[in-house]
Order: C-alpha cells, then sequence, then structure tokens
C-alpha cells in the first residue's frame, strides 16, 4: 500500500441548524484513507455516515475542520471549485436514482464528461460499459434495466472520468443477495485495479468485502 | 464545447416530453402566428394603399371643398356618394354645397398667380341611370376640362377628345372609358351613337385606351363630358373638385401653398385654419394613410402579443413543473460536477429552445393565414424580414424572460437536497 492518503480528515465537525436547536451530526472526525484502499463506513442510522460521504463527496462543506484531498485543503472552496473536483476526482455511485430516465446507458455514462474535459469520450464510456459487462445493454434506455444493471451502469457512470475515489452510498441498498453478490465483486475487481473505494453501508456482509470498516457512532469513529 | 453538449441536452430532454413540449409551444405558435398574419396583412394594406396614391401622380394636387382632410373623395372627386341634382363632390358633407367656383378656376389657372401650376381641371361628379345588357344601372358621370386627359394619362383610342372650345360652348359631347364603352354599347364602335344622361342626349365621341386601374377609381369604368355640360345637365354651378398638375415633384409644396393663398383671397377668407376647401397631395395622403395603416397594425398586433404572453406563461408553468419534476436529475447532475450555471443554461435552453421552435411554426402559420386571408381580400400580404425578426427576437425573449425563473429555481437546489427529494 502506499502511504501517503488520499484523503485527510482532521477534527470535522458539521453542525445543522434546525429551528432553535442545532444539530451535531459529525463531533470532529480524523481519518485518512490512502491510495487504492477499500474502506467501508458502517453505522446505525444518524450515526452520520451519510453526512460524512457528502463532506468527502463535496456535496457539502464542514462547519469546522480540514478536509485534504490529494494533499490539498479543500473545506473552504468555492462551490464551483467543488463542482469540478466532483467532476474530476470523484465518483458517485448512490443507493437509488443514479439514472437519468429514459436516457442511455451510453448517455448515462457520458454524463460526467458534459460538465468536464476528457478526450475521447465515447470511446473510453464503451470502454468501461464493457468492463462492468454491459457491452450488449450500450442504447438500452434506464428505464429498460434492472436494478443490478443499473448499479452496474452507475459504477461505469462513476469511473468514466477517471476519479481518485469512488465514492458508494449504500448501493446494494436496492438489491437482492445475489446481485448484491455480484456487484461487490464488480467493486473488488475494481479496486484491485487500484481505484480507491468508499462504501457506506449498514450491513456486515457488504462491509466484509472492504480491507478496512470504520465504524460511525453518534457523529464519531467508534 | 460545454455549451454545446449543454444544449444537446436540452434537445434530449424536450423530446423525452415531446408530447408536453409539443403543447407548450403551441401557445407560442399562435401568438407569433397571430403576431405575423396580423403585421403582414397590415404591411399589405399599407402597400396596397400606396401604390394606389403613387399611381395619382407625384405631381397632382388634389382641392377639395370643405375644411380638413377627409379621404374618402378620391382623386378627382368622382365617387359613389354623387346623386342627380345634387353636388356630388368628395370631401363634403351632402347638406353642403362645394365651394369650388369658376372664379377660383380660372385664377388658378392664372400664370401671373400660379407660376408652378401646369395645367388645371375642373371636376364635377354625378351619376345618371343608364341601360346596359343587365338592364339598367346607374354609372358615376365626371364632367372635366380636356386638361384632365393629360393629368390623368388618358389617351384616345378611337375617335377624338373633347377639347377647350367644347367646354366653352357646353358641347354635349361623351368620352367614354374602355369599360364603360363595352358596357353600354357591348360590341361595335359607339364612336358617333348618342347617349341619354339625365334626359339630356349626349353624342360619343371618343373612346379611351384601357389604362391599368389605378388611384381610387378606374379611369376604365368612367363617363367623361366637358364639365360646364354637366354642370348644365345637372344643374350644378360648383365643382366637386379641382385637379392640378405641378411642373416638377420639388414644386408640389410651393404650388400648394400658392393654391391655398389664391382660393383664400377668393373666398375673402383670412385665416388658413377656417379654409372652407383642402389641398392634397399624395404625399399627405400617403402620410395619413400609412399614419391609419400602421395605428391598426401595430393595434391588432399588440391583441395578438396577448396570446403570446399567455403562450409565455404557459412556458414558465411547464418548466417550473419540470424543474420539480425532475429535482433529482438536477441534484444527480450537480454531483457529477454541473456547476449551478450549466444547470441554468440548461433550463434557459430549454425554454428558449421552446419559444424559438414555436416562432419558427409561427411564421409559417402566420404566413399560412396571411395566404388564406388574401384569397378572401383584394390584396396580398407582404412579409418583411423586419417581422420575421421581430417574432424570432420576441419568441426567444419570451422564452428567457419566462424561462429564467424555473431555470434559477433548477440552479439554486443544493445537490443533497435535490438527491433526496421524494
Amino acid at each position: 500500500m502506499i502511504s501517503e492518503p488520499i484523503i485527510k480528515l482532521e477534527g470535522i465537525t458539521k453542525i445543522y441548524k434546525t429551528g432553535e436547536e442545532d444539530t451535531q451530526a459529525l463531533k470532529g472526525i480524523d481519518l485518512d484513507i490512502k491510495k487504492g484502499e477499500f474502506v467501508a463506513i458502517m453505522g446505525p442510522s444518524g450515526s452520520g455516515k451519510s453526512t460524512l460521504m457528502h463532506i468527502i463527496g463535496l456535496l457539502d462543506k464542514p462547519t469546522a475542520g480540514t478536509y485534504l484531498l490529494n494533499g490539498k485543503n479543500v473545506s473552504k472552496i468555492s462551490g464551483s471549485k467543488q463542482s469540478d473536483i466532483r467532476n474530476s476526482e470523484i465518483g458517485f455511485v448512490f443507493q437509488q436514482f443514479n439514472l437519468l430516465p429514459r436516457t442511455s446507458v451510453l448517455d448515462n455514462v457520458l454524463l460526467p464528461t458534459i460538465y468536464g474535459s476528457l478526450k475521447k469520450a465515447k470511446e473510453r464510456a464503451k470502454e468501461i460499459i464493457r468492463e462492468v459487462g454491459l457491452e450488449d445493454k450500450m442504447t438500452n434506455l434506464s428505464n429498460q434495466l434492472s436494478g443490478g444493471q443499473i448499479q452496474r451502469v452507475a459504477i461505469a457512470r462513476a469511473l468514466v472520468m477517471n476519479p481518485s475515489i469512488i465514492l458508494a452510498d449504500e448501493p446494494t441498498g436496492n438489491l437482492d443477495s445475489a446481485k448484491t453478490k455480484e456487484l461487490m465483486a464488480l467493486l473488488s475487481q475494481i479496486n484491485k485495479k487500484g481505484a480507491t473505494i468508499v462504501l457506506i453501508t449498514h450491513e456486515e456482509t457488504v462491509a466484509s468485502y472492504a480491507g478496512r470498516v470504520i465504524k460511525l457512532l453518534d457523529g464519531q469513529v467508534a | 464545447m460545454k455549451f454545446l453538449k449543454i444544449f444537446g441536452q436540452s434537445i434530449k430532454a424536450l423530446f423525452h416530453n415531446k408530447g408536453r413540449s409539443f403543447l407548450t409551444v403551441l401557445g407560442i405558435i399562435i401568438g407569433i402566428g397571430s403576431v405575423i398574419a396580423l403585421i403582414s396583412l397590415g404591411d399589405g394594406v399599407q402597400k396596397n394603399i400606396s401604390g394606389r396614391i403613387n399611381a395619382l401622380g407625384a405631381t397632382t394636387l388634389t382641392v377639395m371643398p370643405g375644411a380638413g382632410l377627409n379621404l374618402g373623395g378620391g382623386n378627382s372627386g368622382q365617387n359613389r356618394s354623387s346623386s342627380e341634382g345634387t353636388r356630388g363632390g368628395g370631401g363634403f358633407s351632402g347638406s353642403q354645397s362645394s365651394t369650388l367656383t369658376t372664379v377660383d378656376l380660372s385664377s388658378l389657372r392664372d400664370k401671373t398667380k400660379n407660376q408652378k401650376i401646369k395645367e388645371v381641371s375642373g371636376n364635377i361628379s354625378a351619376s345618371s341611370i343608364f341601360n346596359v345588357a343587365s338592364g339598367q344601372q346607374r354609372l358615376s358621370v365626371t364632367g372635366v376640362d380636356p386638361e384632365y386627359f393629360n393629368i390623368e394619362d388618358l389617351s384616345i383610342e378611337k375617335g377624338a377628345l373633347f377639347t377647350k372650345a367644347d367646354v366653352t360652348k357646353t358641347e354635349k359631347f361623351v368620352v367614354l372609358g374602355s369599360g364603360a364603352a363595352a358596357s353600354l354599347f357591348q360590341s361595335g364602335n359607339p364612336v358617333g351613337k348618342n347617349l341619354t344622361i339625365q334626359n339630356d342626349s349626349y353624342t360619343v365621341i371618343g373612346v379611351l385606351q384601357s389604362k391599368s386601374e389605378s388611384g381610387f377609381t378606374n379611369p376604365n369604368n368612367q363617363i367623361y363630358v366637358p364639365e360646364s355640360s354637366l354642370s348644365a345637365t345637372f344643374s350644378i354651378a360648383n365643382f366637386s373638385s379641382f385637379t392640378v398638375k405641378v411642373d416638377s415633384e420639388a414644386d408640389v409644396d410651393s404650388a400648394k401653398a400658392a393654391i391655398e393663398k389664391t382660393i383664400l383671397k377668393n373666398h375673402g377668407i383670412t385665416d388658413s385654419k377656417l379654409a372652407d376647401f383642402s389641398v392634397l397631395s399624395p404625399k399627405d395622403l400617403l402620410s395619413t394613410i400609412d399614419q391609419i395603416t400602421n395605428i391598426l397594425t401595430t393595434f391588432l398586433a399588440g391583441i395578438a402579443a396577448i396570446s403570446l404572453l399567455v403562450g409565455g406563461i404557459g412556458i414558465m408553468n411547464i418548466m417550473l413543473v419540470s424543474v420539480t419534476e425532475r429535482t433529482r436529475e438536477i441534484g444527480l447532475r450537480k454531483a457529477v460536477g454541473a456547476k449551478t450555471f450549466d444547470i441554468l443554461l440548461q433550463f434557459i435552453f430549454e425554454s428558449v429552445l421552446l419559444t424559438l421552435i414555436g416562432g419558427i411554426f409561427g411564421i409559417g402559420l402566420g404566413i399560412l393565414i396571411g395566404r388564406i386571408a388574401a384569397r378572401f381580400l383584394a390584396f396580398e400580404p407582404v412579409l418583411t424580414s423586419f417581422a420575421i425578426l421581430l417574432a424570432v427576437g420576441v419568441s426567444s425573449a419570451v422564452g428567457i424572460i419566462f424561462g429564467i425563473y424555473p431555470a434559477i429555481k433548477a440552479a439554486r437546489l443544493s445537490p443533497i437536497d435535490a438527491l433526496r427529494y421524494e
């Protein structure tokens, strides 16, 4: 393993102002994730794992603390810069509503390339669709796909820009155990090829595919 | 490049909702269509009327009895309102008798007073019942001076025109327009034949060459007699109008002023505001008609524009629904790197595309309506590039104005909230 951390969180705090009471979702998280790691973040609902993923994924800003991504402090950057980094450095796989409706597999995988610059985007997208085993579904519309296939397309889309990290938020949440196994095998395979994967789940079996499991409880690393 | 890609996304989004897009566009199509149709018809009317006024000749002035500009009279005072025994001149009400006298006519002919005037004809309008092929018909008869044929560029085909001497001697001569000759005498040469006008027997001495319809009266359908004879036949003392020919176009304004001065003096009126006649130049007519048709066109197009406004509100409504429906799509786009501006652009593109497509089809619809309307009307619609630019500009503006609010709403969504949206 390479020693340089790709994600370095120091004292990350997130406070939500909900009415008169403040909710502290994250209470000073310190976390290092190294390049090429496959990390699972686990915790019961309300433990702050989604908030943590949003901060790691630059969808949200921490109230306090520093976040170094590839050695660069990204905790206080502008929304526009956040967008750029999300586009080039982070690939998302969500639990649901991963794909544009009534849009082909290829166009869905190409979605991030609209907002960034990638040479030979179409070739690259086709290559990745082949990698996730959907070459025969290239032109199928997203509503003609099964749950497992949808998640594979989402993974292909997450990979298309060659990001530093893949962030998967309960990617198997809507899948049966057989499909879950297939998908986790695919993610392990991608990880072996060198991608850093941060997975959020509350299922032990899913977490067991990861090289390291980080448990969150009440906004702190347990 | 990114611009084009986002544009592509907008097109795809519209195609995903073909039915809805079409219905939304329909409002704009109707709005732009009616604006285009009304503008092109309005321009058509204007062009038609301008053409007729230009045909009057740029150097021809018309003096009409009555104060103020009255467009009912036509170029030489011949019009439908004329009737036996009463003064038939255009431009003044029936109860009022004409104020244009023989004294006025001879003053206008006085070269020492009016140097710029080339020729003057005193005209009297009347009408009488004639026997035609289909039975009896009332036709208008115009008493003129021989100068009239010169001024109106009418030339003889058969026989001869009457002369100044004929006018002086109140000869009962008739010169027929080609159409009038055909309807009164069907076939054969009418020259030498008699024609009864209001119990007086007249002799046809000439038939005019056929001339393309110009101005507001068709010279081919006219029956011309010496003004002095008509005056005697109908017991009309004064003229219905004077037709004045000026040397050159540059002299029109000074000649007009000179005519006004001369007749005012004859009538003993010192304040020109109290004049009992008016002098019309083709330019005056043209600008008045332009003014009227412009007001009309603007007014009608304004009404049509209201439907455009309604169409625009329709677009805004649909775009707002679309933003709500696609909240999670917006969240997803933002998650994979779309910036606030990118989302704004996509939604603006969508609404502008809708209105622009509506604009283009609306122009088509407008042309179609114009063509169909023209079949029932006597003129051709005129589609100017201005009208097309206006339509395209207005529809794009409608797209931007009514699309901006939904687009801002979409662009401002936070990706987390958008992704969580149920």
